[in-house]
Order: C-alpha cells, then sequence, then structure tokens
C-alpha cells in the first residue's frame, strides 16, 4: 500500500490504553485511533444497532468493514461482508485499485489464449477475503464467448477448487455481440483480451479448541496449500471453432496461524 | 430476527463465555452471529463524501482525516475492538 500511496489507519470504540496494549504487542505501526462512545462510528452510519445500549462489552462497536477513500474524502470503495467472522483484505483492494498481485500467478498458454491469474496476496488467515485476478490476451483474429450462450458452446468461466474456498466471484466486463454470418446466429464474444477482478473468500476456522465451534467445521492448519483452478473457453476465429477447453492451474497459498490477543494490561 | 431475541442472544452467549463457555451450544454460537450481523449498515455509498473527523491515536496524537490521507488514498478500516 506504501508503494501506491496509500495510507491504512483502523478505527475501534477502544481507550487508548487499550489501543497502545494491542499496538505494542502486534506491532502496529499504523494509526489505532480511539472513538471512544462511538461519535465517529455513528457519523459513518453504522453503529451495530443490534446491540442495546447496556450490553457492556459490545456497545458502541461498528459492522465491520473498510473505506478506500480518495485524497479528495470521497469513497472510492467500500468492503463489507455479511458475517464478522469473515473479513476483506487491503491486498484486494490494492490488487483491484492499483493492479498489484502480491500473490502468486499461474500462466496459461493454450492455443491462441494467454492467461495470468492472480491471487492478491500468498498468504492471509482463515476466514479472509482475497482478491481474484484474470488476465486474458487472444491472439488477432480470434473471440471467446461470454454470457448468456446456447447449451453447446463454451462461455470463459474461472472456478477455484479447494476446500479452503467458501466463496468465490469474478466480474468479467461486457462481451460484445458478434453476429457469426455462418451460422445466421448472434452471440456474446470477447476479441483481444480484457482484464477481470473477483473475490475469494477464504474459510473461518474456528479460533479455539472449544467444543461448541466443532460443529462449525474443523480448524484449517496453518501452512503451504495449492488452490487448484480451472480456465474453460471456447475459442473461434471467423472460420474455425476449436472445441471447448479446460485448462487446470494451481496457485499457492500459505494460512498463517492466528495471533494469540494481546496480553492484557493488569488494572 | 427479532430485536428482543437479539438482545437475549447478545447478553446470553456473552454472560456464558465470560463463565468459561463450557455450557455454549453450536447453535447459540450460530444466533450469536446473526444476531450481531442481523441487517448490518455500510455507511456511505461509492462516491459520496465521508464524515470529516479528528481522533486521537495509541499515542494520544490527535489525527484528522485530512493528515491521515496518503498521496493516493486512505484505507480506514473499522473493526468491533481490539480488546476481545
Amino acid at each position: 500500500m506504501k508503494a501506491h500511496g496509500i495510507n491504512a489507519a483502523s478505527i475501534t470504540y477502544d481507550s487508548r490504553e487499550v489501543l497502545s496494549n494491542f499496538g505494542d504487542a502486534h506491532k502496529i505501526e499504523y494509526p489505532l485511533l480511539s472513538d471512544v462512545g462511538s461519535k465517529v462510528i455513528r457519523a459513518f452510519g453504522i453503529l451495530n444497532t443490534n446491540v442495546p445500549e447496556d450490553h457492556k462489552m459490545m456497545y458502541g462497536m461498528p459492522w465491520p468493514g473498510e473505506y478506500l477513500i480518495a485524497p479528495d474524502g470521497t469513497v472510492r470503495d467500500k468492503l463489507f461482508l455479511r458475517s464478522y467472522e469473515h473479513r476483506p483484505s487491503a491486498s484486494q483492494v490494492v490488487l483491484r485499485h492499483f493492479d498489484n498481485a502480491s500473490g502468486n500467478s499461474a500462466v496459461i498458454k493454450a492455443g491462441v489464449v494467454s492467461a495470468t491469474v492472480s491471487l492478491s496476496t500468498d498468504r492471509c488467515f482463515p476466514g479472509q477475503e482475497l482478491g481474484l485476478a484474470l488476465d486474458l490476451r487472444l491472439d488477432p483474429g480470434w473471440h471467446i464467448y461470454g454470457k448468456p450462450l446456447p447449451a453447446n458452446y463454451q462461455a470463459v468461466d474461472l472456478i477455484l477448487e479447494s476446500p479452503l474456498i467458501v466463496e468465490q466471484s469474478l466480474e468479467l466486463p461486457a462481451p460484445r455481440p458478434l453476429l457469426l454470418k455462418a451460422l445466421g446466429e448472434t452471440l456474446p464474444v470477447y476479441g483481444g483480451g480484457f482484464k477481470a477482478h473477483g473475490k475469494v473468500g477464504i474459510k473461518w476456522s474456528p479460533p479455539m479448541p472449544a467444543p461448541f465451534l466443532k460443529a462449525l467445521g474443523e480448524k484449517i492448519e496453518p501452512g503451504l496449500y495449492q488452490i487448484a483452478g480451472t480456465l474453460r473457453f471456447q475459442a473461434c476465429s471467423d472460420d474455425v471453432c476449436e472445441p471447448p477447453q479446460a485448462i487446470k492451474f494451481a496457485l499457492p497459498l500459505t494460512i498463517e496461524a492466528g495471533i494469540p490477543p494481546a496480553p492484557k494490561k493488569s488494572a | 430476527m427479532e430485536a428482543a431475541r437479539k438482545t437475549e442472544v447478545l447478553h446470553g452467549v456473552v454472560r456464558k463465555m465470560m463463565a468459561g463457555g463450557a455450557d455454549l451450544q453450536t447453535n447459540e454460537w450460530i444466533e450469536f452471529v446473526e444476531a450481531q450481523n442481523d441487517g448490518f449498515r455500510t455507511g456511505p455509498e461509492i462516491g459520496a463524501k465521508v464524515p470529516d473527523f479528528t481522533l486521537p491515536d495509541q499515542s494520544g496524537r490527535s489525527r484528522s482525516l485530512h493528515d491521515l490521507m496518503g498521496p493516493n488514498g486512505l484505507l480506514l478500516v473499522f473493526s468491533r475492538s481490539a480488546d476481545w
């Protein structure tokens, strides 16, 4: 983020003492802002109103999420997830808005199609959401298909297959309609190439070995994983249509061990 | 989820966790997660101005939105708490 001129800061309702303790324990260099009384959390309109006012521990907390704020003070992007157990990552913001993947890439070369698939980071914690990028190029004179498409054609599609992934999406640019004279059909196609961004939700892992959390899924062991994926497409020119292809690839991803909470200072 | 049920769940589960959490059930935890994020809101829309603010940081220094801003922007993260 520094290399792209982006600063970071966090806001919680905690006292300065709590934040100073947390910052020291985790060696945090960015500002941890203390919004005691949740004035700024309210001004943003994200005070968690599910929490009753008499809840000593939780009242005043926000719905967790993050904003990328432009230098003119407007929201450039915001990331809020349905469950607080899943959190967006800074790396996905950098990949989407600054086109910089610090994760691993798979380079695919299959006939007239060249593609690079990248993750926004090469390491993460369970429960994080990562960025995904697909940069696809076609040889001149060729196209691949988009959606919607009749059943006998293969639209371009990128799927990651891993038990670590709970959610994924890819936003493809709008294809252009192309009249295929020989068939008398107009179909959605991509020619030349495109860049597409997506999201990959990594499975949450119970943070403690409590019996009541066991039923929600096994703990994800820290370590190096290979995220398998398949890129599907069908390439055609004005004269020739190749059969649909399914190209397999793998993206290495390290799952980090959770960090134990900061030790409490005795009151 | 009904507001009264949310209140009951948010109090009840935290009370049980404080007592060690030995009798907590999986369905109570699922409700606890739901009760917190039900109907969540995400604040200013893309393109809208964010509210101006000035807050102290962990060293006690007063920081405004203006002086936190980087040349190309600021990633501002709202978390629940750094204490639990």
